[in-house]
């Protein structure tokens, strides 16, 4: 699509069904450099689906995910590796309650020898300087409210140093007043130039801060395009219609 | 009071028969201690081979052997299981206390196994996928991000089984071992006179286990630190 940079992750044909029900259709995209992709659709429509499948935690049943030139689909590769370099925030958050919130930041870097002790400590304090929440370092995240638990989860996967940043509805579950806490540092974080892509239901976000909407329905992309396009002249007749009911 | 002191005397001064209660105190303290080693091993190897299996598919056999062996210990008396231990299967080992520690292992595996099961499956799925996500192989997730959790959740049922285990090692006698209930009876015989006998067993029993929960109720007061 936009000639922005290198293709990070490029994926071809994908498929997923559980059963006889097809989840995802044969999806073909590509994700490059630097960009901010919006993922939008009704519910059940197979956007998440196809997000978890970016780091394989849904496994596909057919098709290729290139995830810089290397198809993480192949058995012989060490997902484990890949993983490390695509950083994910789930809608609940998903901290780990018997870690402090800095213990949740280090824990990854140091298990798989990314950094030393001393290394992941200085980069948890950044991290949690930058999000605004160095003063909850040694609290656990039983303490913490829902916006706050997000940052810090932006801030674990932050920590592994990711080339890509994968958001699966990350304000859903979260009250109406913390959502803003949570947009404007993915705001930052697009900003900085990091690659993301975000599943969402918050059309604001989108039309603000993605360079690329996309329309999943039905397992497919129906539509896909820049914001200012996506937004003021949608083909898709299923789009029309849902973007008729949330905007 | 009088008559009470003179039992008392009678039962455990005399002839130095407290021995036989200390002599059977320490071998049932330590055919607990060891079947619970033996349990926990082997009970935490099972809840992960069933676990594993319940949630992400893979180990068929294991798991089938799994299932066998917990229905076979789940459905027998331990009574039965220790004899068959020891007149059957374990046959050339001599050392009575060993056998034991094992005919109780493996049947507390059994139930440790089903404790632990349940606390890996009460975990929410999202934190083995967001331990995933950061690159951390199954092993890891399960060590640092997993098992912490369930044990913590399992801890007041596993305090149970062994609890239960505890008392469940009267049987010993079964097979010639002086435990603590055998001393007991051992001193009951030759006074003909149960009350202090069975009450002194009872007695320490009862105190043995209000020690144990006293320090599992300690064990959970520091786990559930990160909850303030």
């Amino acid at each position: 699509m936009s000639g922005k940079g290198q293709i990070l992750i490029q994926v071809k044909d994908l498929r997923k069904s559980f059963g006889d029900h097809n989840v995802l259709d044969g999806i073909s995209t590509e994700i490059c450099q630097g960009e901010v992709v919006a993922i939008i659709g009704p519910s059940g429509c197979g956007k998440s689906t196809f997000l978890r499948s970016l780091n394989l935690l849904e496994e596909p049943s057919g098709g290729v995910i290139l995830f810089e030139g290397t198809d993480i689909t192949d058995k012989s590769v060490d997902i484990n590796k890949m993983r490390q370099k695509i950083g994910m925030v789930f809608q609940q958050f998903n901290l780990f309650p018997n870690h402090t919130v800095k213990g949740n930041i280090m824990l990854s870097p140091v298990q798989t020898g990314l950094m030393s002790k001393e290394q992941a400590s200085q980069r948890a304090d950044e991290l949690l300087e930058r999000v605004g929440l160095l003063e909850k370092a040694d609290t656990y995240p039983a303490m913490l409210s829902g916006g706050q638990k997000q940052r810090i989860a932006i801030a674990r996967a932050l920590a592994m140093n990711p080339d890509v940043m994968l958001f699966d509805e990350p304000t859903s579950a979260l009250d109406p007043e913390m959502v803003g806490e949570v947009l404007e540092l993915m705001k930052e974080l697009a900003a900085d130039g990091m690659t993301m892509a975000v599943v969402t239901h918050e059309m604001g976000f989108a039309r603000e801060v993605a360079s690329r909407v996309m329309f999943i329905n039905d397992g497919q992309i129906q539509e896909e395009n820049t914001p200012e396009e996506f937004f003021a002249n949608p083909k898709n007749p299923r789009l029309c219609d849902f973007l008729s009911k949330v905007l | 009071m009088d008559t009470l002191i003179n039992k008392f005397q009678q039962n455990f001064i005399e002839d130095d028969r407290y021995m036989y209660l200390l002599k059977g105190f320490g071998n049932t303290l330590l055919i607990t201690l060891l079947a619970v080693i033996i349990g926990i091993i082997l009970g935490f190897l099972i809840a992960m081979v069933r676990s594993t299996h319940d949630k992400h598919g893979g180990l068929t056999v294991l798991n089938a052997v799994c299932r066998v062996y917990l229905t076979v210990i789940r459905g027998t008396p331990t009574v039965i299981q220790l004899m068959i231990m020891y007149y059957i299967i374990l046959t050339t080992l001599s050392n009575k206390i060993v056998v034991a520690a094992i005919a109780f292992g493996l049947n507390s595996a059994a139930y440790v196994a089903e404790i632990v099961r349940s606390g890996i499956m009460s975990v929410d799925e999202g934190q083995f996928e967001a331990g995933r996500s950061l690159g951390l192989n199954y092993g890891q997730t399960m060590k640092l991000i997993i098992m912490p959790q369930a044990f913590k959740n399992v801890l007041p049922a596993l305090a149970n089984e062994f609890i239960t285990l505890l008392k469940e090692t009267s049987v010993s006698g079964y097979i010639g071992i002086m435990d603590l209930t055998r001393g007991g009876d051992i001193i009951r015989s030759g006074t003909y006179e149960p009350f202090m006998p069975l009450i002194g067993v009872a007695v320490i029993y009862l105190l043995l286990v209000m020690l144990l929960t006293a320090g599992v109720h300690k064990l959970e007061e520091r786990l559930r630190t990160n909850e303030r």
